[in-house]
C-alpha cells in the first residue's frame, strides 16, 4: 500500500465526516425520486394534484416548440462555453504566468469580485448596459457611429453576453488551476531550444492544459444549460431556456407533471454530457501515463 | 418514595401560583402574535401596511406580518400548506381566488361580522369566500415620447398597427386580457369563445417585443423605454407617472379589462376574528378613500370620498354607471377555469415561438 495514501483518521471518524454529505444526498435523492414519479403522471388542469400513470408527457416532448427550446438552450450553452474559453484562457494564462504580482492581483480581483454580486444584480446591470438607451447604444449613438440602436435585449446575443460574464469567473479559475499544474520547465526547455513564444504556447502550454479546457468548457456548458435568472430577465420571454419553460409550465400553467418531465430530461442530458467529459478526460490521462 | 401531604400542597400551590402569574404573559404573547397576511411584494405590501395595517394595529394592538410573493407562487404555497396555513388572510386576484376556492383553501365568509361590507359595489361580491378590496384595469399604456404622435389608441385593435412592430410588452403570467381583447375583436361574445381570437393573436406576434413576468419587470421595461407600449395594470402606470415617467393610459372604446383584488380568510386560520376586523378596516371609508386618492386604485366601497381629479382618471370606477359602461368584467369563475388552457396556449403559441 502506498504509505502516503494511508489515512491518519480511524474509520469511525471518516464515517462521522460523511454524515452531512449523506444527509444532503438523501434529501436530493428524495426530491429527485418525487420529480421522477411526477414525470409519469397525468396533469389535472388547474390543480397541483396529479392523475394516473402515463407515458404521454414524454410523447409531448417531441413537439417542435419544446424541442426548439432544448436546441436553443444547447446552442446558447455551447456559445457561452466557447466565448468563455476564448476570453477566459488569456486571462487565466496571465494570472498564472505573469511575473507582476500587481497584475496577478488585479486579474484575480477582477475575476472573483463579480461572483459576490449575485446573478440578479449582475443581470440587472446588463439590462442597463444592453438597453436601447443603455451604455453601449448610448455611447455608439453619441459618437455618431449608429443611426438606430442595436437590439441586444431579448435576443440570443444579449443572453449569451450576460451568461458569459456570469460564468467567466468559474472558467478562469478552472483554467488557471490547470495551467498552474503545467511544469514551467517544459516551456523554458522549448524556449531555450529556440521555439518562439507562440510556438511554445501552441505546442506545449495549450496541449498540456487540455484537461482544464475540457473540464472548464463542460462545466460552463452544463451550468448554463440550467440557467434561469439571466434568460428570464435578458430574454424577456422571447429567448427561453429549459429552466424558463419549466417555470412557465409548472408555476404558471400548473402543469407540474410535464414540467417534471422536462426537468428529468434536462438532468439526463446534463449527466450524459458529464459522462462524455469523464470518458474524454480519461483518454488524456491514459496518454499522459504512457 | 412518596411526598408528604405538606410537600404536595406546597408544590401544587406553587404550581398554581406560577400558572396564574404566567397567564397574563401567555395572553400578552398571544396578542403579540401577528396577523399573517399573504400579499404581493413591493408597493402592494407597502400601501397595504400604510393604509390598513397601521390602523389595524392601532385598534387591536396586534401587529401584522406580511408574507409576500407572486399570485401563483402564493397559491402553490397555500396548496402545499393546506392543513396548516402559513397565513390568516389572503389578498389575491378575483379569478385566482376561485382556484383557492376550488381547492377548499378559504373559509366561507360571514359578512354580518364585517359591517363595512354592507356598502360595497355589487361587482365586489365575487364568491361566498372572497370579496373585492379594490379594483384596477389592465389597459393600453404608452410612452408619448417614444411612440409616434400620429399613432392613436382608440381601440384594442390599434395594438395591431404594423408601425408598432417590436414595441409592445405583455404580461406572461396572465394573458387573459389580450386573449379576451383579441377574441372580442374577432366577434366573440364571451370568454368561452376565446378560440375565435387565436388567429388574431398570432398576427400580433411581430409587434411584441418582450413579455414581462412581474410588476417590477413591467415597470422596468416601460420605464427604460424597451417596451414603449404595454398592456399594463393601471395602478402600476400611475405609480410610474408619480416617479416622473411620461405614460399615457387609455381606455379603448371597447372598455378596459377590469381586475379586482380580493380578500379571503385562510381555511384553518386560528385568528379568524382578527381577520374579520382587518377586513372591516380595509373596507372603511377612510381606507378606501386612501386607496383611491393616494394609490390610484378603484375603491370597492361606495362610501369612499374620491377627489374629482382622481375620479376622472382612466380605470377609476367610482359609481355604478362607470362600472356598467366602462368596465369589461370577465366572469371571474369562468376566467379561473379557462386560465390553465389560456396559459398553455399562450406559452406554446406566443411565448415559445
Amino acid at each position: 500500500m502506498n504509505p502516503t495514501r494511508q489515512s491518519h483518521y480511524p474509520g469511525y471518524m471518516v464515517g462521522v465526516f460523511l454524515i452531512p454529505a449523506v444527509i444532503i444526498a438523501v434529501v436530493l435523492v428524495a426530491a429527485l425520486t418525487s420529480l421522477f414519479q411526477y414525470s409519469f403522471r397525468e396533469t389535472i388542469p388547474g390543480s397541483l394534484k396529479v392523475g394516473d400513470f402515463t407515458l404521454g408527457n414524454f410523447g409531448r416532448m417531441s413537439a417542435w416548440i419544446y424541442l426548439k427550446v432544448f436546441l436553443e438552450s444547447l446552442m446558447l450553452a455551447g456559445w457561452t462555453a466557447l466565448f468563455n474559453l476564448l476570453l477566459g484562457y488569456p486571462l487565466a494564462l496571465a494570472l498564472v504566468r505573469s511575473r507582476s504580482r500587481t497584475l496577478k492581483a488585479a486579474i484575480l480581483i477582477a475575476t472573483v469580485i463579480p461572483m459576490f454580486s449575485g446573478d440578479i444584480v449582475r443581470t440587472y446591470s446588463w439590462l442597463i448596459v444592453l438597453g436601447k438607451n443603455g451604455f453601449i447604444n448610448g455611447s455608439l449613438g453619441s459618437l455618431g457611429l449608429i443611426a438606430s440602436p442595436f437590439e441586444f435585449l431579448y435576443t440570443p446575443l444579449g443572453v449569451t453576453l450576460a451568461l458569459v460574464q456570469y460564468s467567466m469567473p468559474v472558467m478562469v479559475l478552472i483554467l488557471a488551476a490547470a495551467i498552474s499544474h503545467i511544469n514551467p520547465d517544459y516551456e523554458k526547455a522549448a524556449s531555450s531550444l529556440g521555439a518562439s513564444p507562440w510556438r511554445v504556447f501552441v505546442h506545449i502550454t495549450l496541449p498540456l492544459s487540455r484537461p482544464g479546457i475540457i473540464s472548464g468548457s463542460v462545466t460552463i456548458f452544463a451550468w448554463t444549460l440550467s440557467a434561469f435568472a439571466t434568460p428570464q430577465l435578458i430574454g424577456g420571454g422571447k429567448v427561453n431556456m429549459i429552466a424558463n419553460l419549466v417555470y412557465q409550465l409548472g408555476f404558471s400553467n400548473f402543469d407540474f407533471p410535464f414540467a417534471a418531465t422536462l426537468s428529468m430530461t434536462a438532468l439526463a442530458l446534463t449527466l450524459l454530457i458529464l459522462a462524455a467529459m469523464r470518458l474524454w478526460l480519461r483518454r488524456f490521462e491514459t496518454v499522459e501515463t504512457h | 418514595m412518596t411526598l408528604s401531604k405538606s410537600k404536595r400542597n406546597f408544590l401544587s400551590s406553587t404550581t398554581a401560583a406560577a400558572a396564574l402569574s404566567a397567564a397574563p404573559a401567555v395572553v400578552r404573547a398571544q396578542s403579540r402574535d401577528p396577523l399573517r397576511i399573504s400579499i404581493w411584494g413591493g408597493s402592494w405590501r407597502d400601501f397595504n401596511a400604510e393604509f390598513i395595517g397601521k390602523r389595524f394595529t392601532a385598534q387591536t394592538g396586534v401587529p401584522v406580518q406580511y408574507i409576500t410573493g407572486g399570485t401563483i407562487d402564493r397559491l402553490n404555497k397555500a396548496k402545499l400548506s393546506k392543513n396548516n396555513p402559513e397565513t390568516d388572510l389572503v389578498f389575491t386576484t378575483s379569478h385566482v381566488g376561485w382556484l383557492y376556492v376550488s381547492d377548499d383553501l378559504f373559509e366561507p365568509l360571514d359578512m354580518s361580522r364585517v359591517p363595512n361590507a354592507a356598502h360595497l359595489f355589487k361587482e365586489g361580491a365575487i364568491s361566498p369566500f372572497h370579496v373585492g378590496a379594490w379594483s384596477y384595469v389592465y389597459t393600453i399604456a404608452y410612452r408619448p415620447d417614444l411612440v409616434p404622435s400620429e399613432i392613436k389608441f382608440n381601440s384594442w385593435a390599434d395594438l395591431w398597427n404594423p408601425r408598432l412592430k417590436g414595441m409592445i410588452g405583455l404580461p406572461d403570467f396572465d394573458p387573459s386580457h389580450i386573449i379576451y381583447a383579441a377574441a372580442m375583436l374577432s366577434g366573440a361574445k364571451a370568454a368561452s369563445d376565446w378560440a375565435m381570437g387565436q388567429a388574431k393573436l398570432r398576427e400580433l406576434r411581430p409587434n411584441i417585443r418582450a413579455f414581462y413576468n412581474s410588476d417590477a419587470t413591467s415597470q422596468e421595461k416601460i420605464g427604460s423605454g424597451e417596451t414603449p407600449v404595454q398592456v399594463l395594470l393601471s395602478g402600476n402606470a400611475y405609480h410610474m407617472m408619480s416617479q416622473g415617467v411620461k405614460i399615457n393610459l387609455v381606455v379603448p372604446k371597447e372598455g378596459a379589462i377590469v381586475g379586482i383584488d380580493t380578500m379571503a380568510i385562510n381555511k384553518g386560520s386560528k385568528r379568524v376574528d382578527l381577520a374579520y376586523q382587518f377586513m372591516n378596516i380595509a373596507w372603511s371609508p377612510e381606507v378606501q378613500s386612501d386607496i383611491a386618492n393616494r394609490q390610484r386604485m378603484g375603491p370597492m366601497s361606495t362610501r369612499a370620498t374620491v377627489n374629482p381629479d382622481v375620479a376622472k382618471l382612466p380605470g377609476m370606477f367610482t359609481n355604478s354607471r362607470q362600472w356598467q359602461e366602462e368596465a369589461i368584467v370577465i366572469d371571474h369563475k369562468q376566467r379561473a377555469e379557462l386560465l390553465g388552457a389560456w396559459r398553455k396556449w399562450f406559452t406554446e403559441n406566443m411565448i415559445s415561438r
